[in-house]
């Protein structure tokens, strides 16, 4: 097949737009109704993200003189862009295609979101949308670090930048402790508890965006919420090992991908119900002291593997 | 592990949340929206003096008196019942006027909606029951709440 | 159009969002509005979250009687609250300055301010109000379509009816 018609399709159908966006509302819905059960209430009804959706393209934007509003508008529909890039490249069939290095191009793609964010808050002028950008910056240096070295440990370990090839691998000490980095860094990257500081809304009126409104406002939470399907389907890709799977058919071991990306929600849920905010200053501290030995530890027992056995 | 196991117990607990529109009952002692028995009142205004925002107002006018009641100004504080109920025991009476409703007020849309305005024709004074030597019965006794 | 004019008057009764402004009050509504989002209660059944920004919220939830310092910053939020959007004036101070009436260091109940769309009645009012106060603004919001927004009223005096058909 055409692969100019391949990637667009993977981008627009599968696993992209049409199957992301509703995917990016239903893991939105289970992260916020587990929250909720764990903290004893019932939570949101199941269409509530669909309706939120909804309901802010039809408000209105507010007049914004003096501010260059065309760059402002923007920054949303960037990262909902390169959000819905970093799902289409996830290998959820198997032999989907996909090119060598795409692990690469899916990390630089669930960087962007973070980067619009920052951009968006300074560009907004706002002062609450400037304090939280700096912390959204820095909580990005450091827990990106972490993120990247045990990316790149994993992959280093496994000979291969190839995503599909990942998915796989078998697990060895090296990738699992590289996961588990992984999840680690996954509650800063989306904005959960601990680490939801340049979300917070009782402290800076909710930091980067309090100036967005109506469907900018909507085009942010769509790119959150495939921010959440990309990172939770590319833990999911490196725990699966589904191309091992002598017996499944491929529409099964799509099925185990989505299950166990709910999976990693779940998991995140409850780390989110569980703890309490972090000022800027222990999350930080926390991925600089506590775990970059280990990413750094990581790395390069990857690479003594990698070239001295 | 203390917080893990507080989520876990949740989880099995299930949810506690009371459902839309489900609504818990009130206590006993709830005080809520003040109501009125043209029957019993006597006119003294003695709420209208007690009443501590003003909620209550007081006409009076000849052989009729006028009292009206905003539950949009009032406070629920109860004074006005109590003032009522130890007037009415002083005269003698063992009813009074005034009582709480014992549920929420309810959610409106208009400024005043909710203000009720009662006109009350004023009654002679039930004769006493302890015999006195003048049998004619005197004319109103309070001028009923200077204006 | 019609079927996406009916979508998104459902998307506006379904999602309701809130910010929450104290214009001077004795925090006792403030606290049963915290109340109203805590587990007996939840709120957030009915979609309602609380957000940080007034530009994120489609209802404004008033409480207080509008302190002479506060007046400004109430009609500020106001303002910066986009369209459309409804007022809910949460116990009786913002309906009619409760107490505090003719004081000197008031300025006037709400509705010489805003335009109120739905008063709840109550010193303070008990959660499970303020969550049917919320409830029918949000289907006033889904009946009022896309309506321009008020600006914030400044003739003092009236009390600005807001009951739309």
């Amino acid at each position: 097949m055409n692969p100019m018609l391949t990637a667009l399709a993977r981008l627009l159908i599968f696993p992209g737009l049409l199957f992301a966006v509703p995917a990016a509302w239903f893991f939105l819905w289970v992260e916020r109704k587990a929250v909720a059960l764990m903290q004893e209430r019932v939570g949101p009804p199941f269409m509530q993200p669909f309706w939120d959706f909804v309901k802010l393209l039809g408000k209105s934007t507010p007049p914004r003189p003096g501010i260059a509003g065309f760059i402002m508008r923007a920054w949303p529909l960037i990262a909902v862009g390169s959000a819905a890039g970093a799902v289409g490249l996830l290998p959820v069939l198997p032999a989907s295609g996909g090119f060598e290095g795409d692990l690469i191009l899916l990390l630089a793609l669930l960087e962007l979101p973070s980067i619009c964010i920052i951009a968006a808050g300074f560009s907004s002028r706002s002062i609450f949308g400037e304090i939280g950008s700096a912390r959204e910056a820095a909580l990005s240096v450091s827990y990106n670090i972490v993120f990247l070295l045990a990316i790149v440990s994993i992959a280093a370990s496994q000979r291969t930048f190839r995503l599909e090839a990942l998915a796989a691998m078998h697990p060895t000490f090296l990738t699992v402790l590289g996961i588990v980095a992984i999840l680690i860094c996954l509650p800063a990257k989306l904005h959960i508890n601990p680490f939801s500081l340049p979300n917070a809304e009782q402290e800076i009126y909710s930091g980067p965006m309090t100036e967005y409104a109506g469907p900018e406002l909507a085009m942010w939470e769509l790119a959150h919420g495939l921010e959440w399907v990309a990172a939770t389907g590319l833990v999911a890709t490196l725990i699966a090992p589904h191309i091992a799977l002598a017996w499944g058919t491929s529409l099964l071991a799509g099925f185990i991908f989505v299950v166990l990306s709910v999976a990693v929600v779940l998991l995140l849920s409850v780390l989110a119900a569980a703890t309490a905010r972090l000022a800027i200053d222990s999350s930080v501290r926390f991925y600089w002291q506590c775990t970059l030995i280990f990413a750094v530890l990581a790395i390069s027992s990857a690479l003594f593997v990698r070239f001295w056995l | 592990m203390n917080i893990l196991t507080m989520l876990w117990k949740n989880l099995r607990r299930g949810y506690q949340t009371l459902l839309f529109p489900a609504r818990p009952k009130v206590t006993a002692r709830f005080r809520g929206l003040v109501q009125f028995d043209p029957a019993l009142c006597t006119g003294c205004a003695v709420c209208r003096m007690r009443c501590t925002s003003r909620a209550i107002e007081f006409k009076a006018g000849k052989g009729e008196f006028t009292w009206s009641y905003n539950p949009g100004q009032c406070t629920f504080c109860g004074r006005c019942v109590e003032g009522c109920t130890e007037h009415a025991l002083k005269e003698g009476h063992t009813e009074h006027a005034l009582s709480q409703q014992q549920d929420t007020p309810p959610v409106y849309t208009t400024q005043g909606e909710l203000k009720t305005s009662y006109t009350v024709a004023r009654r002679p004074p039930a004769s006493k029951p302890v015999a006195a030597p003048v049998a004619a019965p005197t004319p109103n006794p309070a001028p009923g709440g200077a204006q | 159009m019609n079927l996406w004019k009916r979508l998104m008057c459902t998307a506006r009764r379904k999602s309701p969002w809130l910010f929450h402004m104290n214009s001077g009050s004795c925090n006792g509504c403030d606290i049963e509005i915290i109340a109203a989002l805590s587990p007996r209660y939840d709120a957030e059944q009915l979609g309602v979250l609380l957000q940080g920004s007034p530009r994120h919220a489609d209802i404004l939830v008033v409480t207080g009687p509008v302190t002479n310092k506060a007046v400004n910053a109430v009609k500020t939020v106001y303002d910066q609250v986009c369209g459309p959007k409804a007022v809910v004036a949460i116990g009786s101070c913002p309906a009619t300055t409760n107490v505090f009436i003719d004081s000197r260091t008031l300025d006037g109940p709400l509705d010489k301010h805003l335009p109120v769309d739905v008063y709840v009645p109550g010193c303070p009012p008990r959660p499970d109000a303020i969550i049917a106060g919320v409830v029918k603004a949000a289907v006033l919001l889904a009946e009022r379509g896309s309506d321009a927004p008020k600006p914030a009223i400044v003739i003092a005096g009236t009390a600005a009816e807001e009951v739309q058909p």
